[in-house]
Formats: C-alpha cells, structure tokens, sequence
C-alpha cells in the first residue's frame, strides 16, 4: 500500500487518509490486544480476592464486609447435581443442608436463613455457572457444595475471588485439599474426607479383604475417578499388588464391550472403576456378559450409593461391591440416628444416597461460623466480615454426625473410616444405606 | 540436456501450487495412514489378543454398526427430500426406546418374555414403531412442514428445537434417572460357530436389521410410494409439476425414518440395556456422521456408513492405538471414529456414496 511517492505527499494534499485511520486502528487493536491478554492472563491466575479492605457499620474486614439488614434474610448458596442421572448424589445433600436450617427453626441471630441452591449439573460447565451466579450476588455469605469435584475444581476459585468461602460437602478428589493446592484454593473447605484416603482404604481392601494380586482400574476423565483410581492404583502397587493397566472412558460411554474384552484379556483379579451412575452400570452389566471375566471381582466407588444406581444396573447390582466411608451407627456421630429419624419423618423416604451427613455438618460449620463472627449494630442490621468468616470456618471444632469435624490449613476437615458396602437386592425400593448396600468390610 | 532442464522445472511449477492448506491435508492423511498401518503392525506383533477376542470385537462393531445405520437411513431420506438435517431424529430414537421400555418392562415381570419370546419382541418393537413413527410424524406436521418454504436456517433451528422439546418432555415424564433395560436369559445365552462364542443378541440385532433395510431398500426402490420419494429426493418442483403429492411423499419419508427409529431405539436399549432421556443424542451424532460419511442422501451410503462407522469404533482403539502402546485407548474412540469420518470426506468429499447424486444434482 505505502508507495514512496505517496509517503513523501503530505496526506491532506492527497486526500488520502486511509493510512492515517490505519494507524490509529492498528494502536487501538494493539490496546484491545494487550488489554485482552492482561485480562486473560489475570482470569488464568485469578488471584486471591483483589477487593480492597472495607469498613461497614462495626466491622471491619480485609476483603469485604457483607451487610445483612434488619429482618433480612442470611442467605447461604448451594450448589449440587439436581438434574440427570446423579440428581440423587446432590438432592441428598440438599436436604442435609435444609434439615441443618431445621434443627435451629431455620433463623439465625434473629435473621431468616435462605439457601439458594443451583443446578451445577455435576460437571466444570455447569460449576462454572453456579458458582459465577452464586458469586455474583452481594449476599452470599457463604457457598455449601457441590458433590461433585468436577464442579468444585473451577467453582471454588470463582467463588473465592469473590471472597466467598466454599464448603465441599461430597466433592472428594485429592487436589482440593492437598498441600499444594494454590492460593486460588484458599477458600475452599470440605466436610466430606479426601479420596487420598478412600483410595488407600480401597488398595488396602483389594489387597488384604480380595488377596488381589492383580488389578485393572477405569476412570471417566473426571477429576474424581482420575484422582481416585490414581491413588488405589499407587498404593496397590505399593501393597505388593500390579496394576495391569489404567483404562478410561467417556461418562455417557454405552458400549463397553470392546474396552471389557480387552481387560479380559489381560485376567485381572479385580477391575476398580470407581465412575459415576451411568457408565458405572453398563461397566457392570457389560462385565458379567464379557467371557473371561467371570471370576474378576468388580470394586465401584462412592457416587454409586443410590438407589438410581440400583434402578440403572438392574439384576447384576446383586453382590457388587462399593468402597465406602463407613457410616454404621458406631462409626457416625451419635446425633446420626435422630437425623435420620428427621430425614424420614421430613421427605417421607429414608436418606436417598450417602452425603447428607457430611452437607448436615458442613452447613453446621457454616452456622458455627457466622455466629463466632458476625456483629449486629443498633439498628438490627447484621455485618459479617469476609476473612473473618473464612478463618472462623478454619478454627471452628465441633463434634458432628457424620464424625469430628476440625478444618486442617488446607481445609480437610472430616476423617476418614473405610468400609466396603455389597449390594443385597436388585429393588432400587429396598435402597437403605447399611442394609443394601450393606457393610461387609471391615469384619 | 533440455530433458534434464525440463524435469526440474517440472516440480518448481507444482511446488508453486501447493497451498498450506494442501500440506497441512497431506501431512494429516499420511499421519492417519500411519497410526493405522504402524498400530495395526503393532498389535498384531504383540500378538495380546485371542481370535476369538478379535471376533468378538467384530461382532460388538457390527451390532453397534446396524443400529448406527438405521438411525442413519433416518437421517438420510429427510435430507434427501426435504434438504432438512432433521436434528431430532436422534429423540425419535429415544422415544421408541422408552415406548419398548415401558413394553417390555412389564413383560419381563410377568416372565412373558421369556415364555414367549418371538411374540414378546414382535409387541415391543411394533410398540415402539407406532410411538416413533406417530411422533415423527407430528414433528412433521406441527414444526417442519411450516417452515417447508422458509430459506435460510430456520428449518435448522426448529429441528434443534424439537430436540430439546422431545428431551425434556421426557425428562418432565418420566423423571431423569437411568432406567434398566430387562434382560431376559435367552438374550444373554451365546452359540457356537466355528468355535466363536456368538451372543445371540448381536446376531437377532444384526439379522433383523439387514431384513428391514433390504425391505426398506426394496419399498424405495420398487414401490410407486418409492419412486415418488426418489422423483422429489431429485427435483421437487418438477416432481409436483408431473402430478406427484410432495406432501405425502414427505409424510411418507417421515413414517419409513420413523419406523427405522423405533427399532433402532429398541435394539440400542437391548443392547446396551439403559434409557434415559437424553439417550438419543450421542448415537444421533454418530448416525449423522455415518449418513455424511456414507454420502448424505444415499440409502447404501447410510448403512455402508453406519457399519463401517462401528467397526472404526470397536476395533480402531485395539487395533491402531494399543498397538502403538498408547494407554487407555477407549478414551479416545471418538477421536478415531470422527478423524476417520474426517479422513473419508478429504479424500471423498462427498461421502463413500455421494458422488453420483452430487454430480446429477451439479
């Protein structure tokens, strides 16, 4: 385009101002551009929560203070799986949550107490969502959920810029509470133990409760079954076990013939997939029809406690074998039994799968939380100063019915008893967590 | 001398021509053929397999291949005549399969299945014909046949649309849990042939839909009914102008993918023994890809596409990938079966089939 002629013209000569609107074009995409990739690269990092230090009322906080009006209700987000084929892994939770708002008449320091629970659909997309809509209102004083660690991966820090504490009530994957974990991290808590744990507990199982020599395990590309399988396969290994190979699906795989009678091939003592409802039961159906692995034990993990799961595996369920926080009476806290006399009495049916307790203690330790620190003035208004709710959360002990609760600094607050659960009946009716499934391991 | 000038000037012009985009192709081509022929070496020196084990791999490809194919056929007649890529078609599915459920369900319970087995399936699957076809051909009349004459998308995004509606209506129905498809013990039982154990459902699945797509074949190609779909498939306007009712070759079309549908519905929850509402998307998408891989608008094309479709399935991750030793290679089965599809249409633009009609259309 830039002749010599034309550039030794001077322009308004020529009329011609195509260069002069070029260059200004070029400098303000070279604006656009370098403004896009600072904030890219400030959304990759996102940093602890960037607000500035505020003063409301007679708090004072370093990263914000959340001003609850007279009669104004406290409101608490949630977010778990409530559609597809895991809604019962969440609305479980959800209702541990709302029987905790129960057992204290639903109010606290004189203010109604609100849970808005969304939809995160049990994966990053939907985790995304909920956590950005949950951050996005100026209430939410504090986040209980998901189930899911797919959702609580990129949903915590999203939640934590905003400073908002998240509290895991299922999400078990190892890397949310590992040393670590990153600043990005540094609000997030769970009342539900690690998988670091169930994993071991699962090696330990296979190799001492099966005499497995030998094991194949399969996960979906969640963070939950990778991390899971990850660390069984590790400490299988370490037992004196070998693992045969680390196999992976999709989690709306159908047809798991193929991948079956190449596990066959390989005559595992046990296959370990510890995947979700879905691809769980046609792993699990498939299996019993694949030659070769007749005698292969099959080990599933802890997001299979449902009676949907029943309903999805249909006979073949009968006998199959689930690692599993051990949650008979003498395990669990020893308000558990009154709980879930309450669940019953409240939904009509018995607990429908198997964190209610951990979502019951977690908004617990929410409650706990917020009334350590939160300061009314003399007009009723309530004020609730973010990083002093976060570290309340850190400090606050109690002794709840799923077990002790007391957050370590990377916010594992729950410990961790194994056992091994077998399931009885093929009735998704008789689901009743202890009698189908019941607990077979430890003797 | 001259010669020797001449043969090096030759290559100078054809360098010249090649494009990035040419090279970029070309590389992707001789990548694939590798991954192919260095994996297939592979697996076949590592010898980890049994015949019967690759047999059965087969097998697994040519059940999941037929299903593939009917939901194809669907697929390919509507955009045949109507120039529509009816989205919906994949929920068509979805809906026999759950009118098969709630058949066979009962029926199961009742041990009728096992008892009487030839009537038990004949009821489900006639069952799920009427349900898939009646919607089919409500989906016909109430969202495309307005939009018959609009350019542009809209007929698209109306297809999507149904999707969705016939998704949720069903999750608001029937709740969205997994539901367990009955399996009776005849279905499980295998028999031998040439000492491979064969599942009897692979081959009732296998045998039946060859009966239906030869009858399918034969209905299009020998019936007035047939011929009248082919003229519009052709030319509609000319069609209408010698006399024949585009409207009721359209319902037509629409009852036949609707048929194919429902079976295809049945024997995919035979098979894989699950239905939820949302079933009907995954094997949608791969039907389709099959349709356009076989030649869109093609009839053979659909059932070459859909069979070819799930063999690349079920043997391409032992075949190619474990072979090369990659780990974990069910994970990527899509990847094979889609960078396939990608392969065929570089190398045949329109589709293992496509290229008469393409070429009478041009």
């Amino acid at each position: 385009m830039k002749t010599p002629t034309r550039s030794r013209m001077p322009e308004r000569m020529t009329g011609f101002r195509m260069p002069e609107s070029m260059t200004r074009s070029r400098t303000l995409r070279r604006i656009l551009l370098a403004t896009t990739l600072a904030t890219t690269a400030l959304a990759v990092a996102r940093p602890a929560p960037a607000n500035a230090a505020q003063t409301l009322g007679p708090v004072t906080d370093e990263i914000g203070v959340i001003r609850i009006p007279k009669n104004a209700p406290i409101q608490i987000g949630g977010m778990w799986v409530l559609s597809g084929a895991d809604t019962a892994l969440g609305l479980d939770e959800k209702r541990g949550v709302e029987l905790a708002f129960k057992t204290v008449g639903g109010k606290l320091l004189g203010h109604p107490l609100k849970l808005n629970a969304e939809d995160d659909q049990c994966n990053a997309e939907g985790g995304q969502t909920a956590a950005t809509k949950l951050a996005a209102n100026p209430q939410t004083v504090v986040v209980l959920g998901p189930a899911c660690s797919s959702v609580a991966t990129p949903g915590a820090p999203i939640l934590w810029q905003a400073g908002i504490v998240d509290i895991g009530t299922a999400c078990t994957a190892p890397a949310l509470t590992a040393p670590n974990r990153g600043p990005q991290y540094a609000g997030f808590v769970r009342t539900v133990f690690s998988d670091s744990e169930q994993g071991k507990a699962d090696a330990t199982y296979a190799r001492e409760g099966l005499k497995a020599a030998t094991v194949v395990t399969v996960h979906d590309g969640s963070p939950y079954a990778q991390q899971l399988q990850q660390v069984m396969a590790d400490n299988f290994t370490k037992l004196g076990g070998k693992v045969l190979s680390q196999e992976a699906v999709s989690p709306n795989d159908v047809d798991m013939h193929p991948l079956l009678t190449k596990i066959a091939s390989e005559k595992p003592d046990l296959i370990y997939f510890p995947l979700f409802t879905a691809a769980a039961a046609q792993v699990l159906r498939q299996a019993k029809e694949t030659p070769g692995l007749e005698k292969t034990v099959l080990l599933g993990g802890g997001s299979l406690a449902s009676a949907a799961f029943i309903e999805a595996a249909g006979p073949s369920v009968v006998g199959f074998r689930i690692g599993y926080p051990d949650i008979s009476a003498d395990a669990m806290g020893k308000d558990y039994p009154n709980f879930v006399a309450e669940y019953k009495k409240t939904y009509n049916e018995g607990p429908i799968s198997g964190y209610h307790a951990n979502a019951y203690d977690g908004a617990m330790l929410a409650m706990k939380a917020i009334e350590k620190v939160a300061k009314t003035d003399s007009a009723g208004n309530l004020y609730i100063g973010k990083k002093a709710l976060r570290d309340a959360i850190f400090d606050t002990k109690f002794e709840g019915i799923s077990g002790p609760i007391a957050c370590d600094a990377n916010g594992q607050c729950a410990q961790f008893k194994p056992s091994v659960l077998e399931f009885t009946s093929a009735d998704p009716k008789t689901y009743d967590l202890g009698k189908n499934p019941k607990k077979i391991w430890p003797k | 001398m001259s010669g020797a000038q001449l043969a090096r000037s030759q290559p100078r012009i054809s360098v010249g021509r090649v494009s990035p985009v040419d090279i970029v192709l070309w590389s992707l081509r001789i990548l694939v053929l590798f991954v192919v022929f260095a994996g297939t070496i592979g697996a076949i020196v590592k010898d980890r397999y049994t015949a019967a084990q690759w047999f059965d791999f087969v097998m697994f490809g040519l059940t999941i291949g037929a299903i593939y194919a009917q939901i194809a056929l669907g697929y390919t007649m509507v955009y045949g005549v109507l120039r529509l890529i009816n989205f919906a078609h994949g929920d068509i599915v979805m809906c026999g399969a759950f009118a098969g459920y709630f058949v066979a369900s009962p029926l199961d319970r009742s041990g009728f299945l096992t008892d009487h087995p030839v009537i038990g399936m004949a009821a489900i699957l006639a069952v799920a014909v009427a349900t898939s076809t009646g919607i089919a051909l409500l989906t016909e009349r109430i969202a495309y046949r307005p939009f018959r004459r609009v350019a542009g998308s809209g007929p698209l995004i109306a297809a999507i649309g149904v999707s969705f509606f016939l998704e949720q209506t069903f999750r608001g129905m029937f709740g969205s849990s997994v539901k367990s498809y009955p399996a009776p013990a005849w279905q499980r039982s295998t028999f031998e042939v040439w000492g491979f154990n064969v599942p009897r459902i692979d081959v009732l699945v296998i045998g039946l839909a060859i009966v239906f797509m030869a009858g399918l074949y034969l209905i299009v190609q020998r019936t007035k009914m047939g011929t009248a779909m082919r003229a519009v498939a052709e030319d509609a306007e000319a069609a209408a102008l010698m006399g024949i009712d585009v409207n009721k070759v359209v319902v037509f079309t629409f009852v036949l993918g609707g048929a194919m549908a429902g079976i295809a519905g049945v024997f995919y929850a035979f098979v894989y023994k699950q239905v939820y509402f949302f079933m009907g998307f995954t094997p949608g998408i791969k039907a389709f890809g099959a349709a356009v891989l076989g030649g869109i608008g093609s009839i053979p094309g659909a059932m070459i596409g859909g069979v070819f479709l799930g063999l690349v399935e079920s043997v391409g991750p032992s075949l190619f990938l474990d072979g090369l030793g990659i780990p974990a290679p069910y994970q990527l089965r899509d990847l094979i079966a889609f960078t396939l599809l990608i392969m065929v249409l570089i190398f045949r633009p329109n589709g293992i089939f496509g290229e008469r009609m393409a070429k009478q259309r041009a």
